[in-house]
């Protein structure tokens, strides 16, 4: 594959006439308060039936799946805001809460006994949820981008 | 006053939580990240966008990556992935890749040695391959780089593609020959 990118982008650098922006460089340093200590991490579940986009709607389904959680998020995005319908099973248990989380907005919201949660009025861009079990590791989900 | 530690130094210290590694991480990195997602041709909007989400995939992955030491290859790979991804037409809902294993040898063209051998390079080039790597550097549109150069605009992205071509092949035979 020839990565031209990479080329011009050290071509770039060498000019420097488009430097960085420094609210960006803000941006990337600040993200550091998402990190999770001790967490794992699931990545997109390999089962191909709930991943996919319902356009019909505007929902999109996706599942991640690790340390024997799964996460089916159903996203809705309308108006310019993101809602997330989620599920984790099996129920984590009593005291379970989830982080849904932008890099603007965090919610934080409780688990229904049937794994349930919503978090509503998010910013779109970047997302990830966050289950904090009492007694287990965090897991988090992969980062993924909602596009409206 | 940048930090002196190694990548890898600093992505454990990042994984151990200490801010001002991760800081440094930024600031060693992030300007050529940039510059890979606008290469890729991104809006300053979608540059932003595609590097904060190769930070947030490094959050992550700060104490799974493969080699540490090239860290810094592995954040040029992501944001080119997350940049190439964002540029294309169906963007819309939810968009992921898997995460990079392995960087691009490639983009270690971006490291210090390697920017210096490109730029030397370029500046022994003959003519128009000289000039126009430059002005591509200077983000100069097909219309004004054709006026500078002389040539008709239609011959300009053939030209640059040419011009690529021979400043590869020279790249490699130097690497070769190092």
């Amino acid at each position: 594959m020839i990565n031209d990118e990479y080329f011009l982008a050290a071509l770039r650098l060498a000019a420097g006439n488009d430097p960085i922006p420094s609210r960006v460089s803000a941006a990337a340093r600040d993200l550091f308060r998402f990190r999770v200590p001790r967490a794992v991490t699931a990545a997109f579940s390999e089962c191909a039936a709930i991943r996919g986009t319902r356009d019909d709607d505007g929902s999109h389904l996706v599942r991640f799946v690790a340390a024997g959680l799964t996460f089916d998020l159903e996203v809705t995005v309308g108006d310019g805001l993101i809602d997330v319908a989620g599920q984790v099973s099996p129920y984590p248990g009593e005291g379970a809460l989830v982080d849904v989380r932008t890099p603007h907005l965090t919610l934080t919201a409780r688990i229904a006994h049937t794994g349930h949660f919503i978090a509503t009025g998010l910013p779109p861009g970047w997302l990830s949820v966050v289950c904090h079990r009492p007694g287990h590791a965090p897991v988090q989900t992969r980062w993924v981008r909602i596009r409206p | 006053m940048s930090d002196p530690r190694e990548p890898a130094e600093l992505l454990q210290a990042a994984a151990d939580g200490d801010r001002s590694a991760w800081d440094a991480l930024e600031s060693r990195f992030g300007p050529r990240m940039w510059a890979v997602a606008r290469a890729c041709g991104l809006s300053p909007a979608d540059a932003a966008d595609a590097v904060q989400g190769s930070w947030l995939r490094l959050l992550q992955q700060l104490q799974s990556i493969r080699d540490p030491a090239r860290v810094g290859g592995w954040l040029m790979t992501t944001v080119r992935h997350e940049a190439l991804l964002l540029s294309r037409r169906e963007r819309r809902g939810i968009t992921s890749f898997e995460v990079v294993e392995d960087p691009d040898p490639a983009s270690a063209v971006l490291e210090a040695d390697g920017r210096r051998l490109l730029w030397k390079t370029v500046s022994a080039l003959q003519e128009p391959c000289r000039t126009l790597l430059q002005l591509v550097a200077f983000d100069l549109g097909s219309q004004q780089m054709a006026s500078r150069l002389g040539v008709p605009v239609g011959s300009v992205g053939p030209t640059r593609a040419r011009c690529l071509e021979k400043l590869r092949t020279l790249i490699s035979t130097q690497e070769t020959a190092q």
